[in-house]
């Protein structure tokens, strides 16, 4: 290696792009996949939130019977800010492992019967909480959108009674991780790309006619590159749209122009895309992530059969023993 | 660019109300039964002979006979004592397990000497009555006051409630009625010496339904013989006889008659069908009667009436004269009513018959849908229950004729209280639990056959595993068990004559393959009633028909004339009557005059009116006009080009017409028709030769042929919304599918017959690619998440009915009542006070969830839950029949959550099925870099280039389109080739591909439904094809050990009754071939049947040996020796000792083996290599 100062040492670093409550794009930057994957599934699938866990039914005379309402509250999503600090029921020492305690659950109840003619919609907003930090979540009421009219918008419908029906329950909402049930998922979707390095050979470029330029430039599915206006030269106008299907250098050979242009992936580079499900912003999905992943390292320890390793790993032994 | 895609009619306020589509699909069952109900059972018993008892001593005739008769719609009493009665709805006889039947009662008429009339109304029980047929209460009912009855919204009716089971009568497929064939069989030969294979026979039916066939048998001296069938026994009569017997004629006439289809002009040419052998053959028939010395039409009838008189029932004191009459009227072309007609028949069938022998016309073929035409419920019904009623009487009579032999002095012939009392010995209420038992059982109890082929297997059960199984019943069509046994293939061949009557993809593989067939959606079956519902009066049909063929020159048969014949004139022939004669010159004219007459609806001619014309051939079929009105033959609608353009063109061709009409594709083309022969009707769209289910296969002409028929297997074992009406069922099973979607990618047909009614699977997000290793050889990955959020989770639904009045045995007094037994405390928790469990209780297995009291011998006793898996109390139902018994009926419906679990098969639409593998964590999954989306599941792209299902990978395309716009994509079948409606067809260039392939460029997407994915474990790019696709589930089996064969000891087959899958000669050989032999000792021997047996090697048998019960019970005790050490005492029961006594490790089929041999006298004896004899 030449020079000898080129190091391979990186510090990933994250610069936003756009960020919403339930919406984060984001640039990171310096890493590699392993990394970047890393940050995909735990966002997806460790990440804690909260979710109804446990139904008891008390009357249930709606069309639809006991276990596919309970999954259907199951898969509600409740605001679960709280449940990074909250306890797992199987490790909670105040209820020996009830999970009925205020330190590892969340308690709702819901009492609806219907007494009108036209049906009644049973939705997440007649869950009634114990926690106010713990509700269902209301994507109509946070948004301040015109699309949303609040008063069609009752929240997520359990289940329709019509006259004379009832349904009473009371549910018990625990901490999870995604990896134990998808309706403890917070991620609606998290997806990374990796950043397109477009060079177009301009050389060859100009040796195409106008029309030929705009075949191939409808060659792409997706808007990468354009004609500029004044000059009548291709320019890229949005890399990230590409979707690595190669349709323009498939394109380019068909034209007998191989080379026309290259495109490769940068190794380090990767844009994500984060979508979550109302229980915690995305904002916050991505910092419980890093944290995860940090208390996951964190939790290395070494295993009680290798004692006589302890010499060799020194200070460290003592840390992965749980010093 | 301007693209649009095709996109199927939506429905967006969902709310399909009319299902007359559906409707339509059942109604030939529906129409039989209504005609059952309304004409053929009065004319059934009208035509049911009177009997005759005669007192022997005072000569005293009495005469009885059936009158006028009323069926009951379905009623419940109301206790017994009161004589209230409430309307019986079926889904209270699904419940209670009861029939859904109607009380039949019949005036019994005696009229003594002439004198007055005596009415005596007797009640023949209760006859099972069709769902939503003419007196069935939810006749006429709209989708609300359906769901009022608890039924479904599209309840359409069409089977009988037995017993609380859903079972349907099975259309079976008949020889065409009244139509004269031509049938070569080596059969023939061995009636009789002399006789040649060659016969004519000809199926006749009554106004009743009752049919009875005749059979004219050519013999090798020229002359023929007529043959039927009378209890049992074939009777042959010599042709002449019959002729001379059937109307005064003179053997010049017969001789006319018989050769008028030979000239010596026509030599051979087109349309010749007479030789001169003809002369010389009726020259023997005639002769035969000769040598008997028969000349006049009395002798004649007399000769048949002495010859029959022992056969025939109750007519010991007639006339030979009498008998005779009655055997031509009775057995001898029934369908006809004059004996005239009878004759004219008879002549043209012997004239066919020579015609075949001489190779101037060809056979007919039996198996050939042409020739068919379909048993219906209500007929079979109908002929049943004439047969059971006549034997009725003929007991009935028997009864009374014996006491007045053997009790004469105490019995009062004249006083009809007691005849009745007599005629009650023999119970009139039988006679409806014979129906109800051959509903049931699908078994005839005949002494007859009611010339039928086959006497078991005419019911089915209504599956409702899903709807397309249900729907599918009723329009299976089976060509009847006896063809099942044939070793030939011949039968089960698809021929071109059931094109668009027969579905050629939707017939199961393997045994039943081709036997049992499925009616294209758009075939119907004539039926007694017209389109505006009311009883079609034939006799005036026939009369406008015979008017307009007088109008349009045809000579009618009578007057008597001399007439001409083939190819001069050709025959008309109505209903297998020969009506007249049409000069050949001005038949085709004629012809298409009726087509016409046909179509238009005020000219009497009847809309589905069989027009079938067989032109003159050299060696053809035998030519003639062939018109049908009959009830249940096979119809279908085309579109007539002579009416183009009118509203009124649509015409309804039966398969007989059909070959002999051209009927071109709606492809705007000609079919490679000239000019000269320009085709005359056309197609209404090329899926009406697809039946309901395999017009549900997306893009199904793209699909390799073998995988639609594999699809319409598989979309009828798929787990879907079987019934809406759920909570009011008692069936035994239901799947039940708690998450269904409606197809992105659908028919047309799913449209039209409301498939989204009841749904049989989900969309679902596909990957085509080789993954993990997991998805090798048909098996699929699923994510684990999907099925998480619900994916496929389905709901199975049992019920159980505990009857304690079946369980104390004797019907005495009930004794045992449900009682909950407070002591004990196990109880308390699943079941209440009533000893019934708790509705929403789970119970898991072996916990109690009933308890009962035995009042009398104080017994208690509580039902413990079998089987391996926890269930849910979904219902309790109890019988409160009668308010002042304690419940002794109760129905409980138990639910059971089935979700996808390793193991599972699943199902695309195109035939495609596989194992799901593995549920693979959605972190693990592939996942698009541009939308982060995973799929539902994986399959190996290997599963396509064999199969070649095309569609299937067009079906994910255009779903992906689908729902990348929101809409429904509209994948009718043969789309291409159709003409559009500006009347061009559709050309190559927007071909489907290049349509579905820019609807998705549009939307920036790879324009082959290609998208770049990313490994989920890894996070690196993987290159693959990834769409969307529809799968439903069904279930899975496996086993080690498991229920037995009772009489071989080797396992079962059949996942139905625990068995496994069959080990079978292709996988034994791939074992052989590495060489596996312990492997192989294992599954086929150790794993199957093993058996040790004591052989005794002095005589080398295994059936002589037997145990001699040890005694010494208590030393074996202490001995504590392990069970196999002790010796057993063995003997021989042929050598009286337990010398040779030797066990042999055997498979248990070989003594089952030695076993049967031994029942033929034949002795298996073994040779041991090591025992005594060494």
């Amino acid at each position: 290696m030449e020079g000898g100062v080129a190091t391979n040492q990186r510090f990933p670093k994250i610069k936003i792009r756009e960020i919403k409550d339930d919406y984060l794009k984001f640039e990171l930057r310096e890493t590699d996949a392993s990394m970047a994957n890393a940050l995909r599934r735990v966002m997806i699938a460790e990440v804690p939130t909260i979710a109804i866990d446990l139904v008891e039914i008390e009357v249930n005379s709606s069309v639809l019977n006991d276990e596919f309402i309970s999954h259907r509250l199951g898969l509600i999503p409740l605001t679960s800010d709280r449940a990074m600090g909250m306890r797992f029921s199987r490790d909670c020492d105040a209820c020996d492992g009830d999970g009925q305690c205020e330190h590892c659950s969340v308690e709702f109840h819901l009492d609806v019967r219907c007494d009108q003619d036209q049906t009644l919609d049973v939705t997440s907003a007649d869950l009634m909480s114990t926690d106010p930090s713990v509700l269902p979540v209301d994507v109509a009421a946070k948004s301040n959108s015109s699309a949303y009219d609040a008063s069609e918008n009752r929240g997520i419908i359990i289940v329709k009674l019509r006259r004379g029906q009832e349904l009473r329950l009371r549910a018990i909402a625990r901490k999870g991780i995604g990896k134990d049930h998808a309706k403890w998922s917070p991620a609606a979707t998290v997806t990374f790309m990796y950043e397109p390095e477009i060079r177009i050979n301009e050389e060859m470029m100009e040796s195409l006619s106008i029309d030929e330029k705009r075949s191939w430039i409808e060659s792409s599915p997706t808007k990468v590159f354009d004609i500029d206006p004044n000059t009548q030269q291709v320019v890229v106008t949005d890399p990230e749209a590409y979707t690595y299907d190669e349709e323009v250098i498939k394109k380019a050979e068909a034209m007998g122009k191989p080379g026309l242009v290259e495109i490769e992936a940068k190794e380090d580079s990767f844009i994500f895309t984060v979508e979550s499900t109302g229980a915690i912003k995305a904002s916050k999905l991505v910092v419980n992530a890093i944290e995860v992943l940090k208390q996951k390292l964190d939790a290395v320890r070494l295993s009680d059969d290798t004692v006589e390793a302890d010499d060799q790993f020194g200070e460290l032994g003592v840390h992965m023993r749980g010093g | 660019m301007k693209k649009t895609t095709s996109v199927a009619k939506q429905n967006i306020h969902g709310a399909y109300s009319n299902y007359d589509n559906l409707q339509d699909l059942i109604n030939p069952h529906i129409e039989s039964f209504d005609h059952f109900i309304e004409v053929g059972l009065e004319k059934m018993l009208i035509l049911i002979k009177p009997v005759k008892i005669i007192d022997p001593f005072t000569k005293k005739k009495l005469v009885i006979y059936f009158g006028d008769h009323k069926l009951y719609p379905p009623q419940k009493e109301r206790g017994k004592s009161t004589s209230l009665f409430k309307t019986l709805l079926p889904f209270e006889c699904r419940q209670a397990k009861i029939s859904y039947s109607g009380k039949l009662t019949v005036d019994v008429c005696f009229v003594y000497d002439d004198g007055c009339l005596i009415k005596e109304t007797f009640n023949f029980g209760s006859i099972p009555i069709m769902l939503k047929s003419k007196i069935c209460h939810l006749r006429g009912a709209d989708s609300q006051k359906l769901v009022s009855c608890k039924e479904e919204p599209t309840e359409m009716g069409g089977y009988f409630i037995v017993g609380g089971l859903e079972r349907l009568i099975r259309f079976l497929i008949m020889p065409k009625r009244n139509y004269a064939m031509g049938v070569e069989r080596d059969s023939f030969r061995a009636r009789q010496d002399g006789y040649t294979d060659k016969a004519v026979t000809i199926r006749c039916v009554r106004e009743d339904q009752s049919a009875v066939t005749n059979k004219l048998y050519y013999l090798q001296s020229g002359s023929a013989r007529l043959g039927f069938w009378v209890k049992g026994r074939e009777f042959l009569l010599p042709v002449g006889i019959v002729l001379k017997a059937l109307i005064d004629t003179n053997d010049h006439e017969i001789y006319m008659n018989l050769t008028c289809c030979y000239r010596d002009k026509y030599q051979k040419g087109k349309g010749t069908l007479g030789t001169q052998l003809v002369g010389e053959r009726v020259k023997i028939i005639l002769d035969e009667i000769q040598n008997l010395s028969l000349f006049t039409r009395a002798q004649c009838v007399q000769h048949i009436g002495e010859y029959f008189q022992p056969v025939m029932d109750g007519v010991e004191n007639e006339t030979h004269y009498f008998v005779g009459e009655a055997v031509l009227q009775e057995y001898i072309l029934v369908h006809l009513d004059r004996f005239h007609d009878k004759f004219n028949l008879l002549i043209f069938m012997l004239q066919k018959l020579f015609a075949f022998v001489d190779h101037m016309a060809a056979q007919d073929n039996t198996d050939a849908l042409q020739n068919h035409e379909v048993l219906q419920p209500g007929h079979l019904i109908t002929i049943y229950l004439k047969e059971k009623l006549q034997e009725w009487l003929m007991k009935g009579r028997r009864l009374v004729q014996d006491e007045l032999n053997t009790n004469r002095e105490k019995f009062c012939f004249t006083n009809i209280i007691e005849v009745k009392k007599i005629l009650d010995k023999n119970p009139s209420r039988s006679i409806g639990t014979a129906i109800e038992s051959m509903l049931k059982t699908g078994r005839l109890v005949t002494q007859s056959g009611l010339d039928l082929q086959q006497r078991g297997g005419m019911t089915v059960h209504a599956e409702r595993l899903n709807f397309l199984r249900f729907i599918s019943h009723f329009r299976s069509v089976h060509r009847g068990a006896a063809f099942a046994g044939h070793r030939s293939t011949s039968v089960r061949k698809l021929l071109p004559e059931a094109w668009g009557f027969l579905c050629p993809v939707h017939t199961p593989d393997g045994e039943p393959c081709g036997l049992l067939n499925h009616m294209a959606s758009t075939c119907r079956i004539t039926s007694y009633f017209d389109s505006k519902g009311n009883v079609k009066s034939f006799p005036d049909i026939r009369k406008s028909i015979l008017n307009v063929l007088i109008g349009i020159g045809m000579t009618p048969s009578l007057p008597k004339l001399v007439r001409a014949g083939p190819p001069e004139v050709l025959f008309v022939l109505l209903d297998g009557c020969v009506v007249g004669s049409i000069s050949s010159t001005i038949v085709e004219k004629g012809v298409a005059h009726i087509r016409k007459l046909k179509l238009s609806v005020n000219s009497g001619i009847p809309d589905d009116l069989e027009v079938g014309y067989v032109p003159l051939s050299t060696g053809g079929a035998y030519p003639g006009l062939y018109l049908f009105t009959s009830p249940s033959r096979f119809v279908r609608p085309v579109r007539s080009l002579s009416h183009a353009g009118k509203n009124q063109d649509i015409e309804l061709i039966g398969p007989f017409e059909q070959v002999y009409m051209e009927i071109r594709c709606a492809d705007g083309g000609e079919g490679g028709r000239t000019e000269s022969n320009p085709a005359t009707h056309e197609e209404i769209h090329p899926t009406g030769m697809l039946s309901v289910v395999a017009n549900l296969t997306p893009y199904s002409d793209h699909n390799q042929s073998p995988r639609n028929m594999y699809q319409c297997q598989m979309a009828k074992q798929t787990v879907g919304f079987s019934s809406q009406a759920l909570k009011f069922r008692a069936d035994q099973k239901l799947y039940h599918l708690q998450t269904p979607q409606t197809p992105i990618v659908r028919t047309a047909a799913y449209t039209k017959y409301n498939i989204d009614e009841f749904p049989t699977g989900t969309n679902a997000i596909v990957a085509v690619l080789a993954y993990t290793g997991y998805d090798m050889e048909d098996a699929m990955i699923l994510n684990k998440s999907s099925v998480e959020r619900g994916m496929c989770h389905t709901s199975i639904y049992q019920s159980e009915t505990i009857d304690l009045e079946d369980q104390g045995g004797s019907s005495s007094n009930a004794t045992k009542t449900f009682f909950r037994d407070n002591a004990d405390k196990s109880l308390r928790s699943t079941i209440d006070a009533d000893g019934l469990p708790y509705v929403g209780k789970t119970i898991y297995p072996d916990e109690p969830y009933y308890s009962t009291y035995d009042t009398v011998t104080r017994a208690k006793y509580k039902g413990l839950l079998k089987g391996s898996e926890p269930v849910t109390v979904d219902y309790v139902a109890v019988d409160a029949n009668n308010p002042n018994k304690p419940t002794q009926k109760v129905n409980i419906r138990f639910r059971r959550p089935r979700n996808p679990v390793i193991g599972d098969k699943f199902s695309s639409r195109h035939g495609q099925k596989g194992v799901c593998s593995q549920l693979w964590p959605d972190i693990d999954m592939p996942f698009s870099g541009t939308s982060g989306l995973r799929p539902d599941l994986i399959i190996n792209p290997h599963a396509f280039p064999s199969r070649m299902t095309i569609g299937m990978l067009l079906e994910s395309i255009a779903a992906k389109g689908g729902s990348l716009t929101g809409k429904f994509v509209d994948a009718t079948p043969f789309a291409s080739s159709v003409r559009k409606e500006n009347g061009e067809s559709s050309s190559e260039s927007d071909s489907l591909v290049d349509e579905l392939g820019h609807l998705l460029k549009s939307r920036g997407f790879n324009y082959h439904g290609l998208e770049v994915l990313y490994s989920g474990v890894l996070g690196t790019e993987l290159a693959s094809l990834r769409a969307y696709g529809w799968i439903a589930i069904p279930f899975v089996q496996v086993r080690n050990t498991g229920p037995v064969d009772p009489t071989t000891k080797q396992p079962m087959k059949g996942r139905k009754r625990g068995g496994g899958i069959r080990f079978g000669e292709m996988e034994r050989d791939s074992l052989l071939a590495h060489g596996a032999a312990y492997l192989l000792h294992d599954r086929l021997h150790t794993c199957s049947d093993f058996h040790v047996a004591d052989v005794c090697s002095l005589c080398g048998s295994i059936l002589t040996t037997s145990f001699i019960q040890p005694q010494k019970k208590a030393e074996r005790a202490i001995s504590k020796l392990p069970s196999g050490s002790i010796p057993k005492k063995v003997t021989c029961h042929a050598c009286k000792t337990s010398k040779g006594m030797e066990t042999v490790a055997m498979p248990y089929v070989f003594r089952y083996l030695a076993a049967e041999l031994a029942a033929m006298n034949v002795k298996m004896s073994l040779r041991l290599s090591s025992g005594a004899e060494s």
